[in-house]
């Protein structure tokens, strides 16, 4: 077994402190208009990887990854700012921009890796603004972590997010969680293997409906979670 | 690299009166004239933050409005300040930026139970706040909060009679639980005994040191 195999362990751990356990990603919204079931909300995950965070946010990973082993900052930048332009929703854009800074910064207190740093010290700046896909990409190639697995780490632990925040809502049981977590595995392989060698430049996402439900979640009044 | 400005937490159970004490010590602070900015994380909804920044910013104009910020923490108030607080910690940073000027920072934390503690990177004051409707026997039941927070307050004292609670029993037991260090008796409705919490805040948070805006 190798540290690299910890490392990714300890990074797609919800232990790791990068605040997702806050986001919903527009559920909490969609499940204040109607009773989402079970089976509703794995299609719900399903289409948030098929078609928003697997072809843009596991795109934008696997090319920040890239950039970050040929240690170009610029282009680590470029994906980082192609993301943030990419995403529709504010709440959405700048939860993902906080969360990354929080994991970029974290990764920074225990690795030694000089790019990383730059890259957290463009965060600082405001050079660049954090996205989770980028910090991530750049945390796993600074960590020895292979690109597939990274990306299968991001969408995974978005997974977990969405089941976590279901859970909460009330939208789906502990044992159920794990079993909607279980029956994505394939779709989340497929997203990685689809997704994560592409070049930037063909990045793209289209859930309107989704864009829709994340922006009616930022007119909410009464809300427990950021997105 | 300019120093950070000093972070208060204040943590407590729901309806405790976490955001009625920051109401109330605000404005004894501004008098005194420091300047403070207000996070609240409350569990589901924005009720806390508005009315802090309708009572203290908009109709007081003791701060700018962008200076009561709320943040929803996914329905884990606890974990919000302590096991990950990342989120908060992002937001008093962004808040730090933008004004330079504050003396403090004061971060609400959601209603939660005994065990709430703030991580030591959000807060470096920890306030617990309790009230005597609980029941008498708070002090005595302990609770990470109770035993380890740096400033104990006990609220509502004005219900005591009326809700059978004995405060000798809660002095004498908040002395034993946490032997010298501090506790307040508080009634955030009338604002009695809320300079002492200031007081506390002015010589153990901020060292006595002039306010800012004072010191040029």
């Amino acid at each position: 077994m190798s540290t690299e195999f910890l490392s990714m362990l300890q990074l797609a751990d919800s232990f790791f402190p990068a605040g997702t356990y806050t986001m919903s990603n527009g559920l909490e919204a969609l499940s204040k208009r109607k009773k989402v079931k079970a089976d509703e909300l794995q299609v719900l995950v399903r289409t948030h990887l098929e078609r928003q965070v697997g072809p843009a946010d596991c795109c934008t990973l696997g090319a920040a990854y890239e950039s970050a082993k040929a240690g170009d900052i610029e282009g680590i930048i470029r994906a980082d700012q192609a993301l943030y332009a990419a995403k529709l929703v504010e709440e959405v854009r700048n939860a993902s921009a906080r969360s990354g800074a929080n994991l970029v910064r974290c990764v920074a207190a225990f690795s030694n890796d000089a790019l990383l740093a730059e890259y957290a010290k463009a965060v600082n700046e405001k050079r660049a603004t954090g996205m989770h896909p980028v910090a991530l990409g750049v945390a796993c190639a600074a960590l020895g972590i292979p690109k597939h697995e990274a990306g299968a780490m991001f969408l995974y632990s978005f997974c977990v997010g969405m089941a976590g925040a279901a859970l909460r809502l009330g939208v789906i049981d502990h044992v159920a969680a794990q079993k909607m977590l279980h029956e994505l595995g394939p779709a989340i392989t497929a997203a990685v293997k689809e997704n994560v060698d592409k070049p930037l430049d063909l990045m793209w996402q289209f859930a309107p409906a989704i864009d829709i439900t994340q922006m009616e979640h930022e007119q909410l009044d009464s809300k427990m979670f950021i997105t | 690299m300019a120093k950070r400005v000093p972070r208060v937490g204040v943590g407590g159970p729901v309806g405790s009166g976490k955001t009625m004490l920051i109401e109330q010590v605000v404005p004894v602070l501004f008098s005194m004239g420091y300047r403070a900015g207000i996070i609240s994380n409350d569990v589901v909804s924005k009720e806390d933050a508005d009315r802090m920044r309708r009572n203290l910013a908009t109709e007081k104009g003791m701060l700018a409005e962008d200076l009561v910020v709320g943040l929803a923490t996914g329905g884990c108030p606890h974990t919000a300040v302590r096991e990950d607080p990342s989120m908060n910690i992002a937001e008093v940073e962004e808040m730090e930026s933008r004004h330079p000027e504050l003396d403090l920072i004061i971060i609400e934390s959601g209603g939660d139970n005994i065990t709430t503690t703030f991580s030591p990177a959000l807060a470096d004051y920890f306030i617990y706040i309790v009230d005597v409707a609980g029941g008498d026997k708070y002090p005595r039941k302990r609770g990470l909060g109770i035993e380890t927070c740096d400033l104990l307050v006990i609220n509502k004292i004005d219900l005591a009679p009326h809700v059978g609670a004995d405060l000798k029993v809660m002095e004498r037991d908040a002395k034993a639980v946490r032997g010298n260090r501090p506790f307040a008796f508080v009634n955030c409705r009338t604002g009695e005994g809320v300079d002492k919490v200031a007081r506390h805040i002015v010589r153990d948070v901020l060292f006595e040191l002039p306010p800012k805006a004072r010191a040029g």
